[in-house]
């Protein structure tokens, strides 16, 4: 039996990421968390790395962070083999080892743990409610518990735990033997009970500010103390609930007897908590494309792999309100199985109030800039702030100047600079980019997110550009990268050296230092063929490239890029 | 505004050959306790235009005792730079206006946001 890994050891995780952020987040977990072993497939990112929790979770260039369970040669079903045959092949490829799940699950509570840990910690320093710290040690201690509860159960031998399973199942379906269908309304009527349950739970929850339901986990070890102690004497109902929590029960401690069974579940029914430790419920979420998709349907797959893993692990499927997701990816490259580590997407700055621009994109733009000590950094069209206060989070000591000639932008900005409490090194300005109300040469780096016509721009409409020729390459690059990507936002990273008096140009920033030699910033004209101007915002993802022509402006070379929008 | 960021705008009105350093009209000045950093000060002297920053600071009656002229080895210097990072990050003009020393043009400050914006025949 695995020990539950322990602070500082290696853990290996992937992530997930929008398209054309994949050299950012590999650079990113290799720069911050001394990854190892990080390899790129289907759309994620492995790499192992001993940092702490709360430091992964802080990964900017990610969109989700998942806990790898594993990463395995690629399910391939025999050619006509029966359902039978194919769901069988598919339960013991993708499940495997039941101890490999134990130690992940684990582990995965464990991170939980930390995770939560650290979010309470912060609402602890913001909060004065009495009562609070209490709970704090009380989930805390539930943790714990549920740590052991693992191990023990983990403990257990793989026949004995099966049999007491099938034992229970029996009973609780009341002598049918139809075994396929009946697990599923089962599962049915429990997912019924277990949502009763939620919805008390979240009552109660109502209670714990800033509490985030996927720290249930961690409280349920005090259940099980109560449970177990058998404190709350109840009648019976619901009992198929009862039933199997005290499957559970009865494996980890070995004790329990049926009798007592019935009257346990009444606790969570009066006064509910979270359900017990080793009675996880979980959910499946499978992605699976290739020939096993021809074959299968992603619901066929993950109802056949979720009734394998409840016979596994003893697990109930809870489709609506799950303490563990198990995400599954399936493609004849590879098979993939983890669990996600936070609810929301890294992608969701807690620092951000109003988004602008999405902080992925954000950052790597402000990342591109290669910020550095001492650098005084502008956005001349800043909107909400976004990539200021992405390059601000990482650079404590630098000046950014965020510009904007919009008043409601501009409060929006000023909003998320003091929600960031960024107010010593982040401070804004109402100006035009056309005139930037600065002295020449005083600016280090310019990160800009151009709004690319992309408003006034229909399907089918043309957008042109005029570039330096450096601000032309780092265009090129990105468009490359963001060539099909879903993140829904413009972007652009034009290191553009705003100099009224072009000769004089600062020679810090190789990057983004660019001189206009045309007056105006890069000049964009849009044409609408047919005047349509409707659609939301594309994203610059629709902008397919068209034509570079390089042209002389007199003293030094411009870029012409063309772009039509396309339909996406 | 903060001073820091005084320092560094320029007015770029039509015909103006040097707009700079804008003078301080406030009406409403804040002094706001910020988290102090060193070496985000250290970092940021040697962008100053000091005199400029000692002429605000001035004017706003928060001078302390800032010298004329930058001292040597400010980076060692704790107190010194505890009085910079005053003026440069506390004291902060919420309502009032930036006048352009050549042309006379003023810019509105409201809310702590200077408006820096021309009109067209500005430009």
């Amino acid at each position: 039996m695995a020990e539950p890994r322990s602070e500082g050891s290696l853990v290996r995780y992937y992530c997930t990421y929008g398209k054309g952020m994949e050299p950012f987040l590999i650079d990113e977990v290799k720069r911050k968390l001394a990854a190892e072993d990080v390899c790129q497939i289907s759309g994620k990112v492995l790499f192992s790395s001993s940092a702490g929790i709360d430091r992964v979770s802080e990964l900017k260039a990610a969109e989700r962070l998942f806990l790898l369970l594993k990463k395995d040669s690629p399910v391939l079903l025999p050619a006509h083999t029966n359902q039978a045959k194919a769901s069988s092949v598919l339960q013991s490829r993708v499940l495997g080892d039941k101890d490999q799940w134990s130690s992940a699950v684990m582990t995965w509570s464990r991170l939980q743990g930390e995770l939560s840990g650290r979010r309470r910690t912060t609402v602890k320093s913001q909060s004065t409610a009495l009562g609070f710290t209490r709970k704090t040690g009380e989930e805390g201690r539930g943790s714990e518990e549920l740590k052991r509860g693992l191990v023990e159960r983990g403990g257990q031998t793989c026949g004995a735990e099966a049999q007491t399973l099938e034992k229970k199942r029996k009973r609780d379906e009341g002598g049918n033997e139809n075994a396929e269908d009946q697990r599923t309304s089962e599962r049915d009527r429990k997912r019924h009970c277990e949502e009763e349950r939620m919805g008390l739970s979240i009552c109660k929850q109502n209670g714990k500010k800033g509490i985030i339901s996927e720290t249930d986990l961690c409280g349920t070890g005090s259940v099980c103390d109560h449970a177990t102690s058998g404190l709350q004497e109840g009648s019976g109902r619901n009992v198929d609930n009862t039933a199997e929590d005290l499957t559970v029960q009865k494996v980890e401690h070995g004790t329990t007897t049926e009798g007592r069974d019935e009257t346990l579940l009444q606790p969570s029914l009066i006064k509910p908590e979270p359900p017990s430790p080793a009675a996880v419920t979980f959910r499946i979420s499978c992605k699976c494309t290739g020939s096993l998709s021809r074959y299968y349907s992603q619901q066929e797959v993950s109802r056949v792999i979720g009734v394998g893993l409840s016979r596994l692990m003893g697990w109930k499927a809870d489709l609506k309100t799950p303490q563990l997701e198990v995400n599954i990816y399936l493609s004849d490259d590879n098979c993939l199985v983890g669990f996600p580590l936070t609810r929301l997407p890294l992608a969701n700055r807690s620092y951000i109030k109003t988004t602008g621009l999405r902080s992925t994109v954000a950052w790597a733009m402000a990342s591109l800039a290669q910020i550095q000590p001492g650098f005084c950094v502008v956005d001349p069209m800043c909107g909400v702030g976004t990539i200021l206060i992405e390059a601000a989070q990482e650079h404590q000591d630098v000046c950014f100047l965020g510009m904007d000639i919009d008043d409601g932008q501009l409060k929006k900005a000023n909003e998320n600079v003091e929600f960031a409490e960024l107010e010593n090194r982040m401070h804004l300005l109402k100006a035009s980019s056309m005139t930037l109300p600065l002295p020449s040469s005083t600016v280090d780096a310019v990160v800009c997110d151009l709004p690319f016509g992309r408003k006034v721009l229909c399907i089918g409409g043309t957008l042109v550009l005029l570039l330096s020729p450096q601000l032309s390459c780092v265009l090129k690059k990105l468009l490359a990268q963001k060539d099909t990507g879903p993140t829904s936002n413009q972007e652009a990273k034009p290191g553009k050296q705003d100099c009224p008096s072009p000769s004089l140009s600062s020679t810090k920033q190789q990057t983004s230092q660019i001189q206009q030699g045309v007056k105006s910033p890069p000049t964009q004209e849009t044409k609408a063929p047919s005047g349509l101007q409707h659609s939301p915002p594309p994203p610059l993802s629709s902008l397919k490239h068209q034509a570079t022509l390089r042209l002389s402006l007199g003293a030094i070379d411009g870029l012409l890029h063309k772009y039509v929008k396309m339909d996406t | 505004m903060k001073l820091l960021t005084h320092n560094m705008l320029t007015s770029h009105v039509k015909g103006v050959t040097k707009g700079y350093p804008l003078l301080i009209k406030a009406t409403e000045v804040k002094v706001n306790e910020v988290e102090f950093n060193p070496q985000f000060v250290s970092r940021m002297i040697p962008k100053l235009e000091w005199s400029a920053l000692v002429q605000a600071a001035d004017e706003l009656g928060h001078r302390q005792d800032l010298p004329v002229e930058l001292v040597p080895e400010y980076e060692k210097n704790e107190e010194f730079l505890k009085k910079v990072h005053r003026v440069l990050l506390e004291v902060e003009v919420i309502e009032g206006c930036l006048r352009c020393p050549e042309s006379g043009r003023e810019f509105p400050i409201s809310r702590g946001i200077p408006n820096m914006l021309l009109n067209d025949d500005e430009v």
